[in-house]
């Protein structure tokens, strides 16, 4: 069977798994944002705390991923729930360090002039610093996508679902002469779909930005 | 006492101590601001200037002492409340970069809570007071103008709620000189309409002069060395420090302070038209006591100085004859561009014309000098030392 005819056989398959993978990066990036961004609030308000919190949050990028996945499942199991919590720790330093550098490449003269006109520190925050901060704080966000839906294919080994599956079988069937397809098929749904995130984000991000610091 | 002569706001013994440091920045700074004056806080960097200003909306806190604003004590009580009271212009404006003009100068009034059509409206009329145009610049974003487009959103921004007093720190120190010029007059001309009570820093003793109704010259700690009116700075320095810092040329200075309009112009120059006939005017000329004649046009705007030599050349047009008549100040002229134009000049004298360019008067020299001493002091008496000129000695 040639690649072209897998493709053919396979495509709604593919597609299955294609989504069940983007469902597992998407719901580990939400994680990851709504604690990262906090984190990197709390890390640019507080030079005390920045430093351990971009600490623990690299050293999650140094454990092996299976690792760092099988951790999880004492926790929480076989399936989706330890893989989404091992893709969300993977996830978070891009997110933390790139909130901490957009609020800290903030103007400190439009901080100033915000605080002179009355506003208080949560509106300053929500209406000032992370509109201004938000083109590098999308930034971060893509870069750790990236990064998660290649570490994603890991999920299988811990039960978890998506395109790992295909790739997998196919290692698991060498040297069936199918093996390869197999092996390529996932693989390059995994190319397709970071091609599309990342084409979401481009949008995403132009949609987002005021055009006056665009 | 009724509201007209309380002082606007009041600063009793202002001390403010960073932590880790044992000299306070701000040293016990009590000063009386009255309603609707511009007071210039100007010193060398690091006197605690900006410090001062700071305090007087919280952006710093007070270590003790009070700041009262129209009868309150606002020392404690919500910062906020207090900043959106206050309109606060920086040097780098601080306009915000991801919201439009229109957005940015209705901040303090949305945080007040005004409604929509209301803020619209206000935005508007605040664009038109800044002299620029709401329809062009209403939806444009800070990046999108000149430094001094900026400038003045940042004023008109400060503006907004009609706030009763304004802080402005260097507000124009980031623009280049000429547009500095122009906005330093355009907010005068503003200032005498809304009468703010405004407090004003600056590094810049020259703009102090220009701004300031009162100045205070301040030294290390904030410590106020001489806090009294430009020209009782420059004529009487209280010490050293402050003369220093005037630097040389008080007196120049000075002629800033008066314009052209407040001293008194000469009038008896022989004038002639362009049109009249030559023999005319070669008449009028020696019966003056004159050198030289300005010749006007139609419209009496000076064209050409032409002295009795230029009179006798017979068949040249009157146009070309003699040297042209270009240095001229309008009323509102300070003496300082008086002078300017009059050493340029051809004639040894400033022409004065008004707005649409009709000849008025001169200025020369010797009514400049005569206008700077008596700001020195009242009435002094003084020799005006003068060679005779030869026409002089022969009457």
């Amino acid at each position: 069977m040639t690649f072209l005819e897998y493709l053919e056989r396979n495509w709604e398959n593919l597609i299955e798994l294609s989504i069940e993978h983007a469902q597992l990066v998407v719901i580990s990036m939400l994680i990851a944002v709504a604690i990262g961004i906090p984190l990197g609030v709390l890390g640019h308000r507080s030079g005390l705390l920045r430093a351990p919190i971009l600490s623990v949050t690299s050293f999650f990028l140094t454990l092996p991923s299976l690792a760092l996945f099988a951790l999880f499942i004492p926790i929480f199991g076989l399936g989706a729930p330890p893989a989404i919590a091992g893709l969300t720790l993977y996830a978070l330093l891009p997110v933390v360090s790139n909130t901490i550098a957009g609020l800290g490449s903030v103007s400190p003269a439009v901080v100033k002039s915000s605080r002179g006109m009355g506003m208080g520190p949560a509106r300053r925050l929500l209406q000032v610093e992370l509109p201004l901060a938000w083109p590098v704080i999308i930034t971060g966000i893509r870069v750790s996508t990236q990064v998660i839906v290649g570490i994603a294919a890991i999920a299988v080994f811990v039960g978890g679902p998506g395109l790992g599956n295909e790739i997998f079988r196919g290692l698991r069937s060498v040297p069936n002469a199918n093996a390869p397809n197999l092996i390529y098929g996932g693989t390059l749904a995994i190319i397709v779909l970071a091609l599309l995130f990342d084409a979401v984000f481009v949008l995403i991000r132009r949609l987002t930005t005021s055009r006056g610091i665009r | 006492m009724t509201t007209s002569e309380r002082p606007m706001i009041e600063l009793v013994e202002l001390t403010k101590t960073f932590p880790g440091q044992r000299k306070p920045a701000v040293d016990k700074l009590s000063m009386s601001i009255e309603r609707g004056e511009i007071v210039v806080f100007v010193g060398p960097s690091g006197c605690g200037k900006t410090t001062s200003m700071e305090l007087i909306n919280r952006l710093i806190e007070p270590s003790s002492g009070h700041i009262i604003i129209d009868g309150e004590d606002v020392t404690n009580g919500d910062p906020d409340e207090l900043r959106r009271r206050i309109g606060y212009v920086i040097q780098e404006t601080g306009l915000l970069p991801h919201r439009t003009i229109a957005q940015n100068i209705g901040t303090v009034p949305k945080l007040l809570g005004w409604d929509k059509a209301r803020i619209s409206a206000r935005v508007d009329e605040l664009l038109g007071m800044v002299g620029m145009d709401p329809q062009v610049y209403r939806d444009r974003y800070p990046k999108e103008l000149s430094g001094g487009q900026r400038q003045r959103v940042g004023v008109a921004r400060a503006m907004a709620a009609d706030p009763p007093v304004m802080l402005m720190d260097e507000p124009f120190g980031a623009i280049d000189p000429i547009t500095r010029d122009r906005l330093q007059n355009e907010f005068l001309r503003l200032q005498a309409e809304i009468q703010k009570t405004i407090i004003f820093v600056t590094h810049d003793i020259d703009e102090a002069i220009k701004m300031g109704d009162r100045i205070a010259v301040l030294r290390e700690q904030s410590h106020i060395a001489q806090f009294d009116t430009p020209e009782k700075i420059l004529s009487e320095p209280a010490d050293d420090y402050v003369a220093d810092f005037i630097g040389a040329g008080a007196s120049l200075k000075r002629l800033n302070l008066s314009r052209i309009r407040d001293v008194e112009m000469t009038t008896d120059t022989p004038t002639g038209l362009l049109s009249e006939e030559t023999a005319a005017l070669r008449q009028r000329l020696l019966e003056s006591d004159w050198t030289a004649m300005l010749l006007l046009d139609e419209q009496r705007r000076p064209r050409r100085w032409v002295t009795i030599g230029d009179l006798r050349r017979e068949g040249r047009s009157l146009d070309t004859v003699g040297l042209p008549a270009h240095a001229v100040v309008e009323g509102h002229s300070t003496l300082a561009d008086a002078l300017n134009e009059l050493i340029e000049s051809n004639g040894g004298v400033a022409v004065v014309v008004d707005a649409k360019g009709a000849y008025q008067g001169i200025v020369d020299l010797e009514t400049i000098m005569v206008a700077v001493r008596a700001m020195r002091e009242e009435h002094s008496a003084f020799y005006l030392a003068q060679k005779q000129q030869p026409e002089d000695a022969a009457r």
